[in-house]
């Protein structure tokens, strides 16, 4: 467990909460409405392509991805109006961290009231009390009223001789915001022939939207409610209240107890945190990949006495696993591979190579390492006078002759490894071109060494001073 | 008794000592030669070097190392090694006559043999005497 929270990069963390933040906010910008519950069909067919892919149905897991594409296209175009309202209603600050601020209170008493004594004087009524949805493009028509809710205020827009009694009065929270709406009719067949086209709108409305319809029937005195494709028919005072309080729960909640809305806030907000982190591990640790990869092994901490003279290798093959999306960012100066030379001793030594040598960014894991071993040779540095020799390259030109040339100093201090110092013999100059010069003279040459295995000894120079005497080649 | 096991003793050291010097060259003839001259030519004419050279032409076809010796006195020998950036690439070994001598020992040039090159005098004690140095160029 301590070995698998290991590879949790910080990054990782960031990118669950910041996403399960996202999901939560989609959450409370939509809930209640249709756009979470298709969402949540979307979640379901996403975890189906998943479990495709891992069994490897090939055709399975391609078409629930091209539906999963088609529906988040269909969310776009069928939930416009949501998405529209959530992001031209709100300003950034409810966008972003604000949780929505309670509606007024919709005095459903009043609604009780006046729907009971439409009911019992047989006046035809058709209320519609809104839901999360806007449905300023659903409702045709009416007349813009934005009056408080009274019992007075609805039986007077229902009454025969008002001008706008013919239509839906559209309810609001505490308002009545429009009157004589027209709505649109339901093309069901399964209504009851007694159902006339006050029933039929009332049903058009609650298939097409989350609103709640009260409807009073002139003829029969009689009041259903219509939610979604259910009708209700209301038999007393307490099962209307009921049904208001249950639609009006939706937006409008009571402040003198926020603990329930407190609650579930909490338990949505779990829920997109193990939510998102089930999305993370299938994305990032389910997309597996294995990479290899050559880096230089660095050689550290060598006794200052002493020198390498010798390694089996410079380089090593790291084979890796991670998630893809970490392999694909991975760049070469991330790893490091170091071997520790503070135990080694003078002459032939052999290092096992393993994890404690390779230093990997979080998130990766170490396979193998090639070779899985390495030599080094130490030895101790010895001081040694090394003669010089010119390194002549081109020809002079014709007719002279290059007769003599010393070099000063004529040998040079330097360090190195004992048995390298005994091979080594010589230092040469870099390549001195011959073809410019014409007569006898000097210049500057700079010894050339391979630097990895000699160093100069302190107060020798690199640069000699050849002196050459060019002559007429005798004929 | 005891005086004949001290007089056999003492033969038998006096012979093996007699023995071990046999083996030895003689000091003198080890060290009885001078090297006065040495340098690397084009070529040996009438016993003299010619084109006497520290950068020869790859198209020189052949170069020589000649060295001359005084006090030689007895006939002993030396040996040109000839070096190509530190690698042996032959040895020739040359005898010196008394009282003085001068010989030379030369290699043909390759296109693969340009760059530096050197040429260790090394005498019967195989003691490096002298050391010339040189290069191969276009």
């Amino acid at each position: 467990m301590l070995l698998f929270l290991s590879t949790i990069r910080w990054q990782d963390v960031i990118d669950i909460l910041l996403n399960s933040y996202i999901l939560f906010r989609l959450w409370v910008l939509f809930r209640g409405t249709n756009v979470i519950r298709v969402l949540a069909g979307i979640g379901l067919l996403w975890l189906f392509q998943r479990i495709a892919v891992a069994l490897g149905l090939i055709v399975t897991s391609w078409a629930m991805q091209g539906i999963i594409a088609g529906a988040a296209l269909i969310i776009v175009i069928v939930f416009r109006n949501e998405i529209r309202n959530v992001l031209q209603a709100k300003n950034l600050r409810t966008l972003l961290w604000e949780f929505p601020q309670k509606g007024k209170r919709t005095p459903t008493d009043a609604i009780i009231e006046a729907v009971y004594d439409l009911a019992r004087n047989r006046i035809g009524a058709l209320i519609v009390l809104l839901g999360k949805e806007n449905l300023d493009e659903t409702i045709q028509g009416g007349v813009r009223w934005d009056g408080l809710v009274s019992k007075e205020m609805l039986v007077s827009i229902f009454y025969n001789g008002n001008p706008v009694h013919d239509g839906a009065a559209i309810i609001k929270d505490n308002r009545i915001t429009r009157v004589a709406g027209i709505l649109p009719l339901s093309m069901r067949d399964d209504l009851p022939q007694y159902y006339g086209t006050r029933h039929r709108a009332a049903a058009g409305l609650a298939e097409k939207t989350d609103a709640l319809v009260i409807v009073v029937s002139e003829e029969r005195g009689q009041v259903v409610t219509v939610k979604g494709n259910s009708f209700d028919a209301i038999h007393d005072n307490l099962s209307l209240e009921k049904i208001l309080d249950n639609h009006l729960g939706m937006t409008c909640r009571d402040n003198k107890d926020p603990r329930p809305a407190r609650r579930e806030f909490l338990t949505a907000a779990v829920a997109c945190v193990l939510c998102m982190i089930a999305v993370w591990f299938s994305i990032a640790k389910g997309m597996e990949t294995l990479t290899s990869l050559e880096v230089p092994l660095e050689y550290m901490n060598r006794d200052p006495h002493m020198q390498i003279v010798s390694t089996s290798i410079n380089t090593v093959r790291l084979h890796l696993s991670g998630s893809s999306a970490l392999i694909s960012s991975l760049r070469t100066d991330q790893v490091k591979a170091k071997l520790d030379l503070s135990k080694a001793v003078n002459g032939q030594n052999t290092f096992i190579l393993s994890a404690g040598n390779i230093v990997l960014p979080p998130g990766l894991r170490l396979n193998r390492i090639e070779p899985p071993d390495v030599d080094v040779s130490l030895d101790k540095p010895v001081l040694k006078e090394v003669p010089v020799q010119i390194d002549w390259v081109g020809a002079l030109p014709e007719g002279l002759i290059l007769e003599s040339a010393t070099v000063v100093p004529s040998q040079i201090s330097v360090l190195g490894a004992e048995g390298i110092m005994e091979h080594t013999r010589t230092l040469y100059t870099e390549k001195v071109p011959l073809d410019k010069l014409q007569s006898s003279g000097n210049l500057t040459a700079r010894v050339s060494f391979d630097q990895s295995k000699l160093s100069l000894a302190s107060g020798a120079k690199s640069d000699v001073v050849i002196n050459f005497a060019i002559g007429r080649r005798p004929k | 008794m005891q005086t004949a096991r001290y007089a056999v003793a003492l033969l038998l050291v006096i012979a093996l000592t007699a023995y071990g010097r046999a083996d030895e060259p003689p000091e003198e003839e080890a060290r009885a030669c001078k090297l006065v001259r040495a340098v690397m030519c084009e070529s040996i004419t009438g016993y003299e070097p010619k084109y006497i050279s520290v950068a020869f032409s790859i198209r020189a076809v052949k170069i020589s190392c000649y060295t001359s010796f005084d006090d030689v006195s007895d006939t002993t020998f030396v040996e040109h090694k000839w070096y190509r950036r530190d690698e042996l690439v032959t040895v020739k070994r040359l005898t010196l006559k008394p009282p003085k001598w001068s010989t030379y020992s030369s290699v043909q040039l390759r296109e693969d043999d340009k760059g530096p090159w050197r040429v260790e005098v090394w005498d019967a004690r195989n003691q490096m005497i002298k050391t010339l140095r040189f290069s191969v160029t276009d």
